[in-house]
């Protein structure tokens, strides 16, 4: 089954004036259901615009967005439903935090939703805490918190919504390692808990290759690639012609295997790394 | 919606009116706006009309363009001539229904004032905002202005002003934009509801803008202390444009028009 299926979509900014610019063409891409795809694709390749059409926040020019089956602009004056369905985190989302506490704040999507008052405190505390966000946090101010932890409770606000699907465009951009760490575990731990669809845009290889199970690459408001990570990553070589790479620890993975060493398969993450060099070790 | 405004918005481009100098483009625009409130036969409104169509086809714009910036005032069109056309009283009667009585004298007088607002529009857009670059508007005025200072006027910092305002007005809709969408993803009906209900739906777009344009505020002034900037005094432009030749000629163009304006309000 797919959770989100786009049939011969196009989007164009600004049509009609001199600044007209072509981001999406006849995009035809579907998403399974129930596992993480990575989004990725160089600057300005139509990822953003892309992600915004999921949940109705753009109408496509032509072409159908369907969620799980469903045509969402079927009857445009009920698109409102689907918001709750897609649930979609912007690129740096801490700007949107506008409420006196954190909490209030994660509360903020579950009241539009129009549930009681013990639901939404259940669901904000369950988000808060998959977001790794310390319960003495909920009652501060959001604009006292650290970039990190601003971000962390922009994620929960989202994900407070239980959506099906969970849209995140960069949600660890600007991050440091731990901070990116936290914020994918938390993805996942979303994604386990509530059976849900994930899709994260991202820049970084090495994310992608840790945390999705399949990736999508844009470029030139195209898909280019869709498959499993293990052989997009096969393809090092196109990956690299449309401006992005493959993770380092990927090229170590062919160099043994140049070297004649019988690593069993190509690894693209440390850990599978150091469970190769372990078997290779103790072969020997 | 918010991200389609064309009204005062500027076209880079290379033509002759692209690289005026902006004083001079400031008289030109005052010399355009006599032009057109100096016309008073039909002989001299053509003239107008196609000294307004001569200044769109040497910006370089597209007439495209240039027309649909004009929507927004169509519906102020629409009833300026129904006004005229309405209740002008003159002698000679064209039209009459139950009470309506149509002369022919507010059927011209109604034509008249649409192409006296769509040309007083056009060319000044064409002039100024369209083809200057809004630092290029500033600067102009701040120069064209700079005698005043010698009355204390604090010019230099009035224009300061005036260009950052300008610099990030795009960038405030960019960001309402943003955030409006943002708080539509977690839920919000910006559309329905009484409008109590609406007005406090922005409420979640009104807070991170303030936050965030005291925060620009904020950063654009260490960063332009970091740069050493003190004010107007013993300031100095990298450059200054000096005028050319073709900056007189275009104004002495100009000022012909005026002339034979006037001298075919007589001939009518
Ligand atoms: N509001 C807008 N108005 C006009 N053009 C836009 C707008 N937003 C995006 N674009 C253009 O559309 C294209 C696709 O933009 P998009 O934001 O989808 O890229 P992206 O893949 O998300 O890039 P990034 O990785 O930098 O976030 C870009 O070339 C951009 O210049
Ligand atoms: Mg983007």
């Amino acid at each position: 089954m797919n959770a989100i299926e786009l049939k011969n979509i196009s989007y164009t900014y600004s049509r009609g004036t001199p600044f007209e610019r072509l981001a999406l063409d006849d995009v035809s891409v579907s998403f399974k259901a129930g596992i993480i795809t990575g989004l990725m694709g160089h600057t300005g390749s139509g990822k953003s615009t892309l992600v915004r059409l999921f949940n109705g926040l753009e109408k496509p020019e032509n072409g159908t967005v369907s969620i799980f089956g469903e045509d969402i602009w079927q009857k445009p004056k009920e698109i409102r439903k689907y918001r709750f369905k897609v649930g979609l985190v912007f690129q740096y989302p801490e700007y949107q935090l506008f409420e006196e506490t954190v909490k209030e704040d994660i509360s903020y999507g579950p009241k539009n939703m129009g549930l009681d008052n013990s639901e939404i405190d259940r669901r904000v505390r369950d988000a808060a805490e998959l977001c790794r966000i310390d319960s003495a946090l909920l009652e501060k101010s959001p604009f006292d918190l650290s970039g990190g932890e601003k971000r962390r409770v922009a994620i929960a606000g989202i994900m407070a919504m239980q959506p099906e699907i969970l849209v995140l465009d960069e949600p660890a951009a600007g991050l440091d390692p731990r901070g990116r760490e936290e914020i994918f575990d938390g993805i996942r731990d979303y994604k386990s808990s509530k059976n849900a669809t994930v899709i994260i845009v991202s820049h970084s290889m090495e994310d992608m290759a840790k945390y999705s199970d399949e990736i999508a690459v844009m470029n030139n408001a195209k898909i280019y690639m869709h498959d499993t990570k293990e052989a997009v990553f096969k393809r090092a070589h196109e990956l690299c012609e449309i401006g992005l790479d493959v993770p380092p620890i990927a090229y170590f993975s062919k160099e043994l295997a140049d070297l004649g060493l019988p690593v069993s398969e190509s690894f693209y993450s440390v850990e599978a790394c150091v469970d190769a060099l372990d078997t290779l070790f103790n072969a020997n | 919606m918010i991200k389609d405004i064309t009204l005062g918005q500027f076209f880079p481009g290379n033509s002759l009116l692209h690289r005026l100098d902006p004083r001079i483009k400031i008289i030109l625009t005052i010399l355009f706006i006599a032009i057109v409130f100096l016309a008073k036969s039909t002989l001299s409104y053509l003239l107008v009309l196609a000294f307004t169509i001569a200044l769109i086809i040497i910006s370089g714009i597209s007439f495209k363009t240039v027309l649909k910036s004009l929507k927004p005032i169509v519906f102020v069109l629409i009833i300026t001539s129904a006004l005229n056309i309405f209740w002008t009283v003159g002698d000679d009667l064209i039209f009459s229904f139950w009470i309506i009585d149509i002369y022919a004298e507010g059927v011209n007088f109604a034509i008249l004032m649409v192409l006296r607002i769509t040309s007083l529009l056009i060319g000044t857009s064409v002039l100024l905002t369209y083809t200057t670059s809004p630092i290029m508007l500033t600067d102009g005025l701040e120069r064209l202005l700079a005698p005043l200072k010698a009355i204390k006027v604090p010019v230099h910092e009035f224009s300061l002003m005036m260009t950052i305002a300008l610099r990030f007005i795009p960038t405030l809709i960019e960001e309402t934009d943003k955030i409006m969408s943002a708080q539509k993803a977690r839920g919000a009906d910006f559309t329905t509801g009484s409008i109590i209900s609406r007005a406090k739906a922005l409420i979640p777009v009104l807070i991170p803008l303030f936050i965030s344009s005291f925060r620009r505020a904020d950063e654009l002034a260490t960063a332009m202390e970091c740069r050493c900037y003190h004010g107007g005094d013993g300031r100095t432009k990298m450059n200054t444009p000096h005028l050319k030749v073709i900056d007189i000629l275009t104004v002495s163009v100009f000022i012909v028009i005026c002339v034979i304006i006037v001298m075919l309000n007589r001939f009518a």
